[in-house]
């Protein structure tokens, strides 16, 4: 039984439009320049003979000349006094904090060059996302500050202190304000450097903001609970998982963890006791969550309110005063049948939603309360302290300034000029302020804006501590001398407030000492040695209270309904949303995030508007089409692109692009969203109604989408229902009485032996929540080159593994294509489901890409593997072009050594974050996932030196090691009792284009959904 | 030719010291056994002291010789941090005026062998001495071996010789010319022309030879050929490189006469890929104390470069780490990028001795690549090489592998897939 739903990558390829046709009949569909070499005046033209030969005489002699060049002398520079744990050629690993996650950090020869998740993690278990596993790029960005400067010009250290010690002196004695101004710190000993500053200088004041704000979860925990804090959500122990627009796997919160604790009801092991969670969202633009999602409904930002008005009304049997039907049918339909699960789900049950709105998130506390997840589900005593940031204290900081009270401002990782709605009113307001200072190691948008720029450490250089859930401490180490003429952001606040103490090393250690060991059963040197080493200390668990919601909720619902009739105005409704890979955009600057694809609209360094395909046909726009947003006194132009499941009426536009000085790679990237932010009831919200013209220019967007056409085949993508699932577990594998061995058939290619290992993979679509963050690590790991927008348009970007995402249309479990014509079709993309699927080199055993290769470049080894030897390589393609799986990658240029290419890689700093293990690769080769055979040959060489067997799960390839869902399981196939084993053995397992008779080294088990009891 | 001038240089100086106790046997306080004394000395002293001059101790010669309380030299000896405790004048002195560096305590010594070691230091300091002034005798001007200058004066008498031989071969040609010519003999220059135009008709003659134009063309043709494949095919190709080093690091006397294990220095070899090039740290180790060849009356130049890269001053003992500078060796043995090789696995897994790819490195003055590190030397290598699977327990899962073991046949690493693609280029 194969599956018979039809899966497409893109909205060309399922409207056959003729462009896509045309292509798609080419042997490659992007252009190869070929005829416009032959018909330009290069060949074109008539050569005499005569030409030709002095030509020819005239290559072969310089070609000669060029090859007589001396070979060149290497040097080799050993250290002078070599460290006592380097040696070199070995890695050190360093443990560490990346955002409230421990970390390790591998350095080689004292740099570091990964980032790798700390298996003991609390929040992710050694699970990271791509921003973690981008951050050790920008260590080495050549556009960091390289000493501290005043006014745009060097000034130094010595001279810095001097001035800001003397305007503080001063600032002190005419008694006016002094701002500290932050995004949510969670470091215990930065704040207490805050409070000693403060101490010193009675008139400062912390404030901390955040970008994307979570002040309306926080307040509404005040107003119900007296509780200011944002609690620590725990979806592993929810059945029943309803979102309205909160993306915990993409953005939400702590989504690396989110991920961990979501899947562990999804995955192969929770299948396996048949358990399967459910997951309901309510969205409006398509995230990450949404495509997760078991049902996803989409509803307008104006609906939200009403939506969870009448979820409220459904699970309490009351009606609140001022309710009203939503319009969307199925939206309504779906609050009944949602509530009724909630219900059944009593204490496993979870709402939660993205909205900023403190009346919205007053109201979903109501739920959950109604719905007894305090406590089981929500932990209000343990809580979050990722984000603290108030979003009335900055508002009333910026008045300050603009009333002329503010002497003194500090700015630490807070950039207000571009991420504040009002970005006149800061810069307005800066102008005031006698004593700017920030700690920004880029020239950012604020700094610029300062008098003094005082360059912090980048994270990998400090010592520091971090606590993001209570009770769970970090520490972080420096594991690298500082590379340029930069402080500590602490050290100097300690230096400028004459603290006693006058190092932050010393501080650190002190805090640790005296507040912070104990809590983890440590104390004295061999403690703090002991936390080095393990990274991170747990503290006993707060007792956890019970917290009933008893707040009168008819003014929360007053204040939900006039929030929506505002926004419901007839207009477009905006809604604003972060991208897995940029965020809130502090990291711009990273190429490895701006070419990480979005998941779901798969679009690389652009953000854009997305717009539902109905309304695209409605309004008269094609892809790329560049229109004029308008709103909240503010307005930009973005291409638009058509993105299936995205809400109609309304578009989606990410935050975190559009800077003007984050740095080469970042600087002018799309258009700042943050503005269409506005400000009611003290938060800032992320909706906005705006209206659309259409400029009439074309800006293509460089998607990694259409690349590779599917071509009809349904065994590429295989998903069944948690229903089918548990009549048979290898529902829709296409395993059965009348499955064909495509095996028997096997004219072409000979058999290999596997005598030692049989290294092969394991891939749950049904853990896989298509974040990405496997794609960075292999990035890091294996050299892979950034190509720019640009290159990614001509479908030339160079990753090896990347995740395909399949739409499918939402039939309701009905199974099926729509029946309707082309108008239901629209109809129906707003309901669409999406599966993703890691694709990369499958290590076929009859590899399709060996047979071609004229020059033995790729051939079989004795593991199992697909070996590609570059320096074999001639570069004629034929591989790619065989290979079914196109995971094949060409190096169109020489990406390490290229004048185009300069921002990117290829810097002598940059270069410093190469895996000196693995060769960088020369253009004019193919290159394609190894299965991290550097890793392979390195566990195979540790176990021979300890003279024992390879252990499972001693090698780890690089996706599997950051996959927070656990969803890549490597091993050795020839073990019985291997991770990877048991994995391919699950009732679930296929294997993509069996028929082909490649006999693919990767299975992948079939998605699952759990959409039994839909009946909407 | 290093070995020879140090085997005679050894000889002579053993020569001259029993010479040395000979004639002072009966000296006034010479009251303990030198030769054992001598051993005693070696064994003890010399990691901190040195009869002639200063090392992290004073230079004990002079200093013993001047000093003849033997009782108190003793005590001393034998334990001086109990002297410095007792606040002993002397002692104390002595310990200031060596910056408070503490001398290790050897109360294993006995009063006798202390008296041993006096009467060595003093002999030694006292034949060390009239070595010195009597520069004439004919051991110490052994000892010193040829100099360069008395080689370059060789040279220059030779070439002065030659020159002298030539010019005076001149004259006797003129000389018998002007004797043919006073006897009016001209015919040989006709004679010699006549010659001339003969062969310039026979090669005339063989340019006609098809033959031989055929033979000769095909001959060009091949050397030619077989020269531009065979050095095409060696491009690249480094054997038998050997670069002039910024030390004259010596080989042959490290590894070759001291026998220092190659893995004293190259630790990398066992536990990384990279053998790696000893920092200078690993070099100080043994020559904070070792300045100078043996004998040698001044402080090597080479050696003296390691001090001047660590900014180090051996009159001091001090480091001043703002004159460091690297040391930029370089490479022999470059292996392309796209090559990756790993030294732990074939010093500690494969147990292969350093020498069968680098060669007698023992007896090398200037180190040379050896091997010519083509794929070709190492695949051969690969396809020969045993695999040696005793005692590690890595191998006996393999069971594939574990048949052909039973079986007693040979395993070699291309069977284990030692010469597969994968294996090297990643």
């Amino acid at each position: 039984m194969d599956s018979n739903k039809k899966y497409w990558k893109g909205l060309e390829e399922l409207n056959k439009t003729p462009e896509f046709v045309e292509k798609n009949k080419h042997e490659f569909a992007e252009p190869i320049p070929i005829e416009e070499v032959l018909t330009g005046g290069g060949l074109g033209g008539k050569t005499p003979r005569r030409d030709f030969l002095k030509a020819l005489g005239f290559g072969v002699g310089a070609v000669t000349l060029a090859a007589c060049q001396k070979v060149p002398v290497h040097k080799s520079i050993p250290y002078l006094i070599k460290p006592e744990e380097v040696t070199p050629g070995v890695a050190n690993y360093y443990a560490s904090t990346f955002e409230g996650h421990a970390i390790l950090v591998k350095t080689r020869e004292g740099r570091p060059i990964k980032i790798e998740g700390n298996p003991h993690d609390l929040l992710s278990k050694g699970g990271l996302s791509g921003q973690a596993q981008a951050s050790v790029l920008d260590l080495y960005d050549v556009n960091r500050l390289k000493n501290s400067m005043r006014d745009g010009g060097d000034y130094g250290w010595g001279q810095t202190d001097g001035f800001i010690k003397s305007e503080l002196a001063a600032i002190k004695a005419g008694g006016k304000k002094i701002r500290i101004v932050s995004s949510t710190i969670t470091s215990p000993s930065t704040l207490a450097v805050i409070a000693d500053f403060i101490t010193q200088f009675p008139t400062t004041k912390h404030v901390a903001y955040d970008a994307v704000s979570y002040t309306g979860i926080i307040q509404a925990n005040q107003n119900s609970f007296n509780k200011a804090v944002l609690p620590h959500y725990y979806f592993d122990k929810a059945d029943v998982i309803v979102s309205f627009g909160a993306d915990f796997l993409g953005t939400w919160i702590s989504p690396a963890e989110f991920i961990r604790q979501y899947v562990q009801n999804r995955n192969n092991k929770s299948l396996q006791n048949k358990k399967m969670s459910r997951h309901i969202q309510f969205e409006t633009g398509m995230s990450v969550t949404g495509t997760n999602a078991d049902v996803r409904i989409p509803i307008k930002p104006s609906e939200e309110g009403l939506a969870l008005v009448a979820l409220y009304n459904a699970i309490s049997g009351t009606t609140l005063p001022g309710t009203k039907p939503l319009k969307n049918n199925i939206a309504d339909k779906a609050i009944a049948i949602v509530a009724k699960e909630l219900v059944a789900a009593k204490g496993k049950a979870l709402v939660v939603a993205g909205s900023n709105d403190v009346a919205t998130q007053v109201l979903v506390n109501a739920i959950n309360s109604q719905l007894g997840s305090y406590g089981t589900t929500i932990d209000l005593d343990n809580p979050s302290l990722q984000y603290s940031g108030n979003d009335a204290g900055l508002v009333e900081f910026v008045n300050e300034m603009k009333r002329g009270e503010v002497d003194a401002v500090f700015f630490l990782n807070a950039n207000p000029v571009y991420d504040y709605y009002n970005s006149k009113d800061v810069t307005d307001g800066l102008k005031k302020v006698r004593l700017k200072v920030s700690f920004s190691d880029h020239a950012d948008e604020t700094a610029s804006a300062c008098n003094i720029i005082a360059p912090n450490h980048y994270y990998l250089e400090s010592w520091g501590d971090d606590n993001a859930i209570e009770g769970y401490y970090t520490i972080l180490q420096p594991t690298i001398n500082p590379v340029y003429d930069t402080r500590q952001a602490e050290h100097s606040l300690l230096i400028w407030s004459e603290n006693p103490v006058k190092d932050y090393y010393t501080y650190v250690r002190k805090n640790w000492d005296a507040n912070l060991l104990a809590k983890g059963g440590l104390s004295g040197q061999s403690g703090w040695e002991t936390l080095l080493q393990t990274g991170f200390v747990k503290a006993a668990e707060n007792p956890k209270g019970t917290y009933t919601f008893g707040r009168d909720l008819n003014a929360v619902a007053q204040t939900i309904l006039d929030h929506s009739d505002l926004l419901a105005d007839g207009k477009v409704e905006l809604q604003l949303y972060q991208t897995v890979a940029m965020r809130d955009g502090k990291k711009a600057n990273n190429p490895w995030l701006q070419e990480l694809p979005d998941p779901v609209s798969k679009v690389t360094w652009d953000n854009f508007a997305a717009v539902s395909p109905t309304d695209m046909k409605n309004w008269g726009y094609e892809d790329g089409d560049v229109v004029k947003i308008d709103g909240n006194n503010y307005s930009i132009t973005l291409p638009v692109l058509s993105q299936p499941g995205q809400t109609q009426g309304t578009i989606s536009v990410a935050v975190g692009y559009g800077r003007t000085l984050a740095g080469p790679v970042g600087d002018n990237v799309g258009k700042n969203a943050f503005p269409f932010h506005s400000l009611r009831n003290g938060t800032f919200q992320t909706t906005a109604t705006v209206s659309l013209t259409k400029t009439g220019d074309n800006s293509p967007l460089s998607q990694t989408q259409t690349h590779h056409s599917i071509e009809g085949r349904n065994s590429i993508i295989k998903e069944a229902t948690f229903t089918e699932y548990l009549k048979n577990p290898a529902a829709r594998t296409g395993k059965g009485k009348d499955h064909k061995d495509y095996n028997e058939n096997n004219l072409f290619w000979q058999d290999y032996d596997h005598p030692q290992y049989n290294w092969v993979m394991a891939i749950d679509l049904n853990a896989c929540t298509g974040c990405g963050a496997c794609v960075v690590a292999c990035s890091a790991e294996n050299n892979v080159p950034v190509v720019g927008k640009a290159e990614v348009g001509r479908r030339r970007e160079m990753h090896w593994i990347r995740i395909d995402r399949y739409y499918s249309f939402d039939d309701n479990g009905q199974g099926g294509v729509t029946k309707e014509k082309e108008i239901a079709r629209l109809e129906d993309l707003d309901h669409v489901r999406v599966v993703y699927q890691p694709m990369l080199c499958q290590h076929c055993d009859h590899a399709p890409c060996e047979t071609v290769c004229p020059v033995l470049a790729t051939v079989h080894s004795s593991e199992g593997l697909n070996h590609m030897a570059y320096n074999r390589c001639v570069g004629t393609r034929y591989c790619a072009n065989n290979c079914p799986y196109k995971v094949r990658r060409f190096n169109w240029f020489n990406y390490w050594n290229d004048a185009r290419f300069e921002n990117y890689l290829q810097n002598d700093h940059t270069l410093l974050v190469l895996n000196p293990d693995v060769v960088t690769r020369f253009r004019g080769v193919m290159e394609k996932c190894s299965m991290c055979i550097q890793r392979i040959q390195a566990g195979k060489l540790k176990a021979k030196i300890e003279k024992r067997a390879v252990r499972d799960g001693d090698i780890k390839v690089a996706c599997q090691q950051t996959c927070p869902a656990n969803a890549i399981v490597f091993g050795n196939a020839n073990d019985p009792n291997s991770e990877v084993s048991k994995a391919l053995a699950s009732e679930r397992t296929y294997y993509v284009l069996e028929e082909l008779g490649v006999q693919p080294g990767i299975g992948y088990q079939v998605k699952i959904r759990n959409i039994s009891e839909t009946e909407a | 030719m290093r070995s020879f001038s140090l085997i005679f240089k050894q000889f002579s100086r053993s020569v001259l010291l029993i010479a040395g106790f000979a004639f002072l046997g009966s000296s006034a306080y010479a009251q303990g056994d030198a030769t054992k004394g001598e051993a005693i000395f070696k064994a003890n002293c010399t990691t901190c002291h040195k009869i002639d001059i200063r090392l992290i101790g004073p230079a004990l010669g002079p200093t013993v010789t001047s000093d003849t309380d033997d009782k108190w030299l003793t005590k001393w000896i034998e334990n001086n941090q109990a002297l410095i405790a007792a606040h002993d004048k002397k002692a104390l002195d002595i310990y200031n005026q060596y910056a408070q560096a503490n001398m290790t305590v050897f109360t294993q010594l006995s009063d006798g062998d202390v008296a041993n070691i006096l009467s060595y230091v003093r002999t030694a300091w006292k034949t060390q001495q009239t070595a010195a002034a009597k520069p004439g005798a004919s051991g110490p001007a052994a000892e010193t071996g040829p100099s360069d200058l008395v080689i370059y004066a060789l040279i220059g008498v030779i070439i002065l010789a030659f020159i002298i031989i030539l010019v005076l071969n001149k004259v006797v040609i003129t000389l018998e010319r002007l004797l043919e010519k006073n006897q009016g003999l001209f015919i040989e220059e006709v004679a010699v022309e006549k010659v001339a135009v003969d062969r310039f008709a026979f090669a005339r003659k063989l340019a006609k030879n098809k033959k031989f134009v055929f033979f000769t063309l095909l001959c060009g043709t091949l050397a030619l050929g077989s020269w531009t494949w065979i050095t095409m095919w060696n491009t690249n190709v480094h054997q038998g490189y050997q670069p002039v080093q910024p030390i004259k690091f010596p080989h042959d006397l490290h590894a070759g006469a001291m026998k220092i294990d190659c893995q004293y220095c190259h630790s990398g070899a066992y536990k990384s890929k990279n053998a790696s090039i000893p920092s200078l740290n690993v070099c100080m180790n043994c020559h904070k104390t070792i300045d100078r060849t043996l004998n040698s009356k001044t402080a090597s130049p080479e050696i003296k470069k390691i001090y001047d890269a660590l900014g180090y001053d051996p009159q001091t003992q001090k480091y001043d780490s703002t004159k460091t500078r690297p040391m930029q060796w370089i490479r022999i043995h470059n292996l392309p990028d796209f090559a990756y090789f790993n030294h732990s696995q074939h010093v500690k897994v494969a147990k292969l001795r350093c020498q069968t790819c680098h060669g007698p490195i023992e007896t090398m003055k200037e180190v040379y690549q050896y091997s010519p590190l083509t794929m070709k030397w190492c695949v051969q290598c690969h396809k020969r090489t045993n695999v040696d699977f005793k005692g590690n327990a890595y191998y006996t899962k393999m069971e594939a592998v574990h048949n052909l073991i039973k079986e007693g046949k040979p395993v070699t690493a291309a069977m284990m897939g030692g010469i597969e693609c994968g294996k090297c280029h990643y």
